[in-house]
């Protein structure tokens, strides 16, 4: 009889015998490869987006404190005293073309009206949408759009990211690393069942829905707004993160949340047998035009069958 | 770990990722060959993993956790392989029979045709941790956290295969008894 200790030597020197593996051959494959394969800017898969720029803040906080007090010296007639006061219209605070203009304003990002493959993978349902609204940017192909520079983040961004394929849905979000199922949701039902299950999220009844045709369910879940965020990092949670589900567990590609608070407005649906999920991220305080921007965005979406 | 490197590859620079990939294609390549059993299944994932390391690096948050990430995507280069293509080799390996062989000699190609034997009969989930763990030197954390699974599950998968792989030791430790008995 083997003792375990026996048995593990005996193992770990067969796996180390020398099997005169030369990867060169497939390096220099995967070398010629990668001029023609672009890397994947960082989206909401990765989390979150990277912070802004501390420059970039200052400058902007610094832009809107003088355009605020020059719109208050109009309005209060400070330079036009005796005069017939100015309206204060924007054009007033349009810069010269000696003073640098201020960047990332809601006016950049993709042209309204143009539609955009979110999910272009080969294999998989390509997810196109359309967009309906100015401040809209996009990672097209990561399957993420953005409004303007806060998107996903707190306090008051709006964002959207599409999902397919079949889902591993956490008991716990924030628990999640000992709350995975054995086995993912593979139909509309049963992924609706899950979320609706998930702890803390304070579900929505699911409502049907029909987008492009192919019918599904609607749900609304949220981060708890008392979840500790320290840093960037859900601090109580498992590796500071608090997850909705995973898509490939080896991979690790999951529904990262971005703040408390954040409310998830889902669009469930089977498309010819294959799970898409459309999800809108914002917040309590994300203004209502942006809301109804990202479900207008939400509802332009297609889908192209493999 | 060099992160400078890491970094330079996440912003594009295809010198700094050709030293990355140039210092671990053979042991990725190693490991995935003892994962899936295979050599020509093992080379498709090592080059599918490069290629993924190369479109996603930009995705990976902290650079200094850059090897344990590029494991996760090795294991998944390998669970698609495995998956997607059924050209599992037959397992069939005759002992040369003209010459008598040593004990211990003997001993060690039987425990090795036996070990391949028992290794394969793993499933792919068992045999990766095995890997990892013995192969790589992973810590169970570091598992864990390349497969997305818990500590416990990676501890219980470790023991399972462990357990089937001196069952299949000890079987032929019978065999070989008797037949230098004989």
């Amino acid at each position: 009889m083997s003792t375990d200790r026996d048995v593990t030597g005996i193992v770990r020197s067969w796996l180390h015998e020398d099997a005169h593996e030369d990867a060169d051959r497939i390096l220099n494959l995967v070398l010629d490869g990668i001029d023609t394969t672009p890397q994947r800017r960082a989206g909401w898969l990765a989390r979150r987006l990277p912070p802004m720029n501390t420059y970039l803040k200052v400058g902007l906080a610094a832009a809107v404190v003088v355009l605020a007090g020059f719109i208050g010296i109009q309005l209060l007639g400070g330079s036009n005293v005796g005069g017939p006061g100015p309206s204060p219209s924007a054009s007033s605070a349009e810069p010269t073309p000696s003073e640098p203009a201020p960047s990332a304003t809601a006016d950049t990002g993709l042209p309204v009206g143009s539609s955009h493959v979110l999910w272009d993978t080969p294999g998989d349902v390509g997810i196109s949408f359309t967009i309906r609204a100015p401040g809209w940017s996009g990672d097209v192909g990561g399957g993420v759009l953005c409004k303007s520079s806060g998107c996903s983040d707190p306090p008051d961004g709006a964002a959207m990211i599409a999902f397919q394929g079949d889902l591993y849905v956490y008991g716990d979000p924030c628990q999640w690393s000992s709350t995975g199922p054995d086995t993912p949701a593979t139909s509309v039902d049963e992924l609706v069942a899950a979320l609706a299950a998930q702890a803390s999220r304070d579900a929505s009844a699911p409502v049907d829905v029909t987008v492009d045709g192919y019918a599904g369910k609607s749900i609304t879940l949220h981060v708890p707004d008392d979840a500790a965020y320290v840093g960037g990092r859900f601090s109580d949670c498992d590796r500071g993160e608090f997850r909705s589900w995973v898509r490939d567990p080896v991979a690790d590609s999951a529904r990262y949340h971005q703040g408390p608070g954040q409310i998830d407005e889902l669009w469930i649906l089977d498309v010819g047998g294959t799970l898409v999920v459309i999800d809108a991220g914002s917040y309590a305080l994300t203004p209502a035009e942006h809301l109804a921007e990202v479900r207008a965005i939400a509802d332009s979406a297609t889908f192209e069958l493999p | 770990m060099d992160t400078d490197l890491v970094k330079l590859a996440q912003n594009g620079d295809k010198g700094a990722f050709t030293a990355l990939a140039a210092a671990r294609a053979d042991r990725y390549l190693a490991a995935s060959h003892r994962i899936l059993r295979d050599f020509s299944l093992a080379e498709d994932a090592t080059q599918q993993a490069l290629l993924s390391i190369w479109r996603d690096l930009p995705q990976l948050r902290d650079p200094a956790r850059f090897d344990a990430w590029s494991y996760r995507l090795l294991v998944r280069a390998c669970y698609a392989e495995a998956s997607e293509t059924r050209r599992w080799t037959p397992n069939i390996r005759l002992l040369p029979a003209d010459e008598p062989m040593a004990a211990d000699e003997l001993n060690t190609v039987v425990n090795r045709d036996q070990l391949d034997r028992g290794f394969r009969r793993l499933s792919l989930d068992h045999r990766t941790v095995v890997v990892l763990h013995h192969y790589l030197d992973l810590p169970l954390d570091q598992v864990a956290e390349a497969l997305g699974i818990p500590v416990g599950t990676v501890a219980s998968r470790l023991h399972y295969a462990m357990r089937a792989l001196r069952a299949a030791l000890d079987a032929d430790a019978r065999s070989t008894t008797r037949k230098a008995a004989q």
